[in-house]
C-alpha cells in the first residue's frame, strides 16, 4: 500500500493519480489532459519535462507531482528547484515513482513536501532521513542561504 | 592545508551515523540490495569479487602526518596491512566488513577525513596537481579553490543523483600536471591584468570507452562566480545527460550532441538566471579558506648546488633519484620529492601499514607533517631541504620507497584489474610486473628518457591508458584475457589520445611488443628527442610495421 507522506507526516491521500484524460479536481493528470481541464486538477510532469517552458502556467495548479521514473534518477530534483526558487511555485510538491527512503531528504531540500512511498515503513524512515544532517553546505530551496552568508558561520 | 571548522566536524559526525543507521537498516533486511548500493556507493562502499573494497577521499590529494598514521592504523587493524593509493588521488582498503565500515567512518571523521562521494553517480573527488602550493612553475595556488568546490560539491541537493560520476581536475601551474583535459570539468586558474584569479573551463573530456578532450566553454570567469557557474553547467548536465545507456551518460556524449558552442549556449543561459544568487562567493568566505593555504614557515635558505653536486658524484644511485624523482620548489633551499610505490614486484600504488608510518614520520621530520597523493599513485613530500635529500633517500630506499624511475617507463600508471575489480576484462598488475621486470636495467630506462606507461583492465580506464605514451588495454577476446597497445597518448598541456596499433596481444606477448616498439623508438629518434615527440615526427606505422612483422 502506498503510502503519502506530506509536510513530514504521514497524511491521508485526497488526491488520485489518472494516466489519461479528463481530468478533474482531485486528480493528478498528465500535462496534456490537465492542460485542457486545469480547474482544481493536479499535474503529472514527467522527469523530461522543460520546466521552465511550461512553470508559467502550471503554477496555478494546487499539486505538482513529478515522476522519479528510476531510483537514482535526479533530474525530478532540478524541476522541483527550479519551480520553487525561480518560478515561485506555492502549491504542494510531490514525488512519486521510485522514491525511496534516504534520496527524500534530497527531494524535501529541493523544495518537495509530498512523498509517495511503497510503504509504511518506507515512509517512517523517509521522515526520520529528513533533518538527520543538521546541516548543508549549499544554498537549498529549504535553506536559500548558504552557511557561508549567514552571520553565525 | 585546511582545517575544520565546527561546522565541518559537525557535518561528518552526523554523516557517520546516518550511514550506521542505514547499515543498519540493511542488515535488518529493510533495504534491497539495490537501494543499499546507492547509499553505500556514495560513501565509497564497493562489494568487489573478493571482498568489499573501501575508498577513502583525500580531497585533492593532501594528507597530514596525523592523517596517514590514521590511514595506517586503519588498513593494520580492518585490512592485511596495505593500502592501494588510486588514481584519483586517494587510498582504498580491500578488505573491511560490512559491518566494521561505520567504525572506520568513525575513526576518519576523528582526523577530519571520510569516505563521501568517492563512487557512484556524484561529484568525485577533486583532483589537482600534486605539487600544488609548492611548484616552481606555478601561476595560482589551486587548492583553496578545490576546497571551495569540495564543500559545494558534498551532498549537493541537486547535482548529488547524476546520470554518470563526475570529475573534476584543478590546475594552476605552467605545465598540466593533473590531466585537465581528460576530466568532464578542467579547469585552469591563471593570473589576470592585476593579478587576480581567472577561471578558464574545459568541459566534456574523458577516458573510458569514447575518449574525448575536453572543449574550452568559458574564459577569464573571475573568482567570486565560480560556484554559480558550476551550478550552470551542472544543471544542464543533470537535466539533458543520457539515462538510457550507461555507456553514453557521461557529460563529454552530451558535449558532443549538443556541439560545445550548442552546449556553451545553454549554459550561458542557465548562468544569466543564476548569476549573482547567494551562492556567489563573498570576500569573507574566500580569505577564511585562503588563510589556511598561507605558505608554512620556510627558513630562508640557498640552494645547496654545490652540496648536491658533490653528493651526485659519489653516489651514482643518489644521483639518479635526483635526476628523476626530485623536483624544484618555490622556495631556495628546498624540493619537493616524489616517493615511489613502484618498485618491481608489488603492484602499483599498494603501500603497507609500516611504509606509510615511515613516511608520515618524514613528513615531519624533514617538512611541515604533510604529504601528497599523485594520480601517478605515489607519495610526495612537498617541503624537503635540499640539504636533507641525501638522508631522506637513504632511509627512503630502507623501506622500498626510492625506486628512481618517476616519469620512465616503469613508474607504470595500472587499474587494481582484474585480481580485484568485478568488471575487469583482463589482469593488470601482472602485466606491470612483467613489464617493469623486463625493463629494469636503469641505463637503459633513462636512456629512454620520458616515458608514461598506463594499463587499465577495462574499457573503463582507470588506468588512464588513453593518455599513456605507451597505452594497454585489457579486453576480452573470445573468453580470453587480451590487450590492446595504442601509442600517442599524452596528459600534458599539449594532450592528445593514443592510437591503437593493432590487433591485440595475449599476456605473455607484451613485454616482447613493448620492447619492439622501443626498438622503432630508440633506431628513429633524433638525438635528445622524447618518445612522444618522435611518435608524433614518424606517426603509427613503423611501429605497426615492426611489432607486426613476424606475425605471418
Ligand atoms: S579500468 Fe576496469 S578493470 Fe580497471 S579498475 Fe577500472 S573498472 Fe576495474
Amino acid at each position: 500500500m502506498p503510502t503519502l507522506v506530506r509536510d513530514l507526516r504521514i497524511a491521508e491521500d485526497d488526491w488520485r493519480l489518472v494516466d489519461e484524460g479528463p481530468a478533474a479536481p482531485g486528480l493528478i493528470a498528465p500535462l496534456d489532459a490537465w492542460r485542457e481541464n486545469p480547474d482544481g486538477a493536479g499535474v503529472w510532469l514527467r522527469s523530461d519535462t522543460e520546466v521552465d517552458a511550461v512553470a508559467e502556467e502550471v503554477l496555478a495548479a494546487p499539486v505538482i507531482a513529478i515522476e522519479f521514473p528510476a531510483f537514482a534518477d535526479g533530474r525530478g530534483l532540478s524541476m522541483g528547484a527550479l519551480l520553487r526558487s525561480r518560478h515561485g511555485y506555492q502549491g504542494e510538491l510531490r514525488a512519486f515513482g521510485e522514491v525511496v527512503p534516504d534520496l527524500t531528504e534530497y527531494m524535501h531540500r529541493c523544495g518537495f513536501n509530498a512523498f509517495v512511498m511503497a510503504s509504511d515503513r518506507d515512509a517512517e524512515a523517509a521522515i526520520a532521513s529528513i533533518g538527520r544532517m543538521s546541516d548543508h553546505y549549499q544554498a537549498s530551496v529549504r535553506e536559500p542561504v548558504p552557511p557561508f552568508r549567514r552571520s553565525t558561520a | 592545508m585546511y582545517q575544520y571548522s565546527n561546522f565541518d566536524q559537525r557535518f561528518i559526525d552526523e554523516r557517520v551515523e546516518q550511514f550506521r543507521s542505514q547499515t543498519e537498516r540493511y542488515l535488518a533486511g529493510e533495504l534491497t540490495d539495490d537501494q543499499f548500493q546507492q547509499l553505500r556507493l556514495r560513501n565509497g562502499l564497493y562489494i568487489q569479487r573478493l571482498a568489499p573494497m573501501l575508498r577513502i577521499a583525500v580531497p585533492y590529494g593532501i594528507l597530514s602526518a596525523t592523517q596517514l598514521r590514521a590511514l595506517a592504523r586503519i588498513c593494520r587493524d580492518y585490512d592485511k596491512g596495505y593500502g592501494h593509493l588510486s588514481t584519483r588521488q586517494n587510498v582504498q582498503i580491500n578488505w573491511p566488513e560490512l559491518i566494521d565500515v561505520p567504525d572506520i567512518l568513525a575513526d576518519l571523521a576523528k582526523v577530519q577525513m571520510h569516505a563521501i562521494q568517492t563512487s557512484g553517480s556524484c561529484i568525485r573527488n577533486i583532483t589537482t596537481d600534486q605539487f600544488a602550493g609548492v611548484a616552481d612553475d606555478e601561476l595560482i595556488d589551486p587548492r583553496p579553490w578545490c576546497e571551495v568546490m569540495r564543500q559545494w560539491s558534498t551532498f549537493h541537493p541537486e547535482f548529488d543523483w547524476l546520470p554518470r560520476k563526475f570529475k573534476i581536475a584543478v590546475n594552476g601551474a605552467e605545465s598540466d600536471r593533473a590531466a585537465t583535459h581528460v576530466h568532464d570539468i578542467g579547469i585552469h586558474i591563471r593570473p589576470g591584468p592585476s593579478g587576480e584569479p581567472l577561471f578558464d573551463f574545459l568541459v566534456g573530456g574523458g577516458l573510458g570507452r569514447t575518449p574525448a578532450i575536453g572543449a574550452r566553454i568559458r574564459d577569464g570567469l573571475p573568482e567570486h562566480h565560480l560556484l554559480t557557474y558550476l551550478e550552470a553547467i551542472l544543471r544542464v548536465y543533470n537535466r539533458y545527460g543520457r539515462r538510457d545507456n550507461k555507456y553514453k551518460a557521461r557529460i563529454k556524449i552530451l558535449v558532443r550532441a549538443m556541439t560545445p558552442e550548442g552546449f556553451r549556449e545553454k549554459v550561458d543561459a542557465e548562468w544569466e538566471r543564476v548569476k549573482d544568487s547567494p551562492s556567489t562567493l563573498p570576500q569573507a568566505e574566500l580569505d577564511r579558506i585562503k588563510a589556511c593555504f598561507e605558505p608554512h614557515p620556510y627558513a630562508s635558505l640557498e640552494d645547496e648546488t654545490d652540496l648536491l653536486a658533490a653528493a651526485r658524484l659519489a653516489n651514482p644511485a643518489f644521483n639518479n633519484w635526483l635526476s628523476n624523482n626530485v623536483a624544484p620548489h618555490k622556495r631556495p633551499g628546498y624540493a619537493i620529492v616524489t616517493l615511489s610505490t613502484k618498485p618491481t614486484g608489488v603492484p602499483p600504488g599498494d603501500v603497507t601499514d609500516i611504509q606509510m608510518e615511515a613516511v608520515a614520520d618524514w613528513s615531519e621530520r624533514f617538512g611541515f607533517g604533510e604529504v601528497r597523493i599523485s594520480h601517478e599513485q605515489n607519495f610526495i613530500l612537498p617541503d624537503v631541504r635540499q640539504r636533507d635529500l641525501e638522508t631522506l633517500f637513504r632511509l627512503a630506499d630502507e623501506q622500498g620507497l626510492a625506486q628512481a624511475n618517476v616519469g620512465l617507463l616503469t613508474n607504470v600508471i595500472c587499474c587494481p584489474g582484474g585480481d580485484y575489480c568485478s568488471l575487469a576484462n583482463a589482469k593488470s598488475i601482472p602485466v606491470a610486473e612483467a613489464i617493469q621486470s623486463r625493463f629494469d636495467d636503469y641505463d637503459y630506462l633513462h636512456d629512454l628518457g620520458p616515458l608514461d606507461l598506463n594499463i587499465s583492465g577495462c574499457m573503463n580506464a582507470c588506468g588512464h591508458h588513453h593518455v599513456g605514451h605507451i597505452g594497454i588495454l585489457g579486453v576480452d577476446k573470445r573468453g580470453a584475457e587480451f590487450y590492446q597497445v595504442s601509442l600517442g597518448g599524452n596528459q600534458a598541456l599539449d594532450a592528445s589520445l593514443g592510437k591503437i596499433v593493432g590487433p591485440s596481444f595475449s599476456r605473455a606477448e607484451v613485454p616482447d611488443v613493448i620492447e619492439k616498439i622501443l626498438d622503432v623508438y630508440l633506431k628513429s629518434r633524433f638525438e635528445g628527442e622524447e618518445f612522444l615527440h618522435c611518435y608524433r615526427r614518424i606517426g603509427i606505422e613503423p611501429f605497426r610495421e615492426q611489432v607486426y612483422a613476424d606475425a605471418g
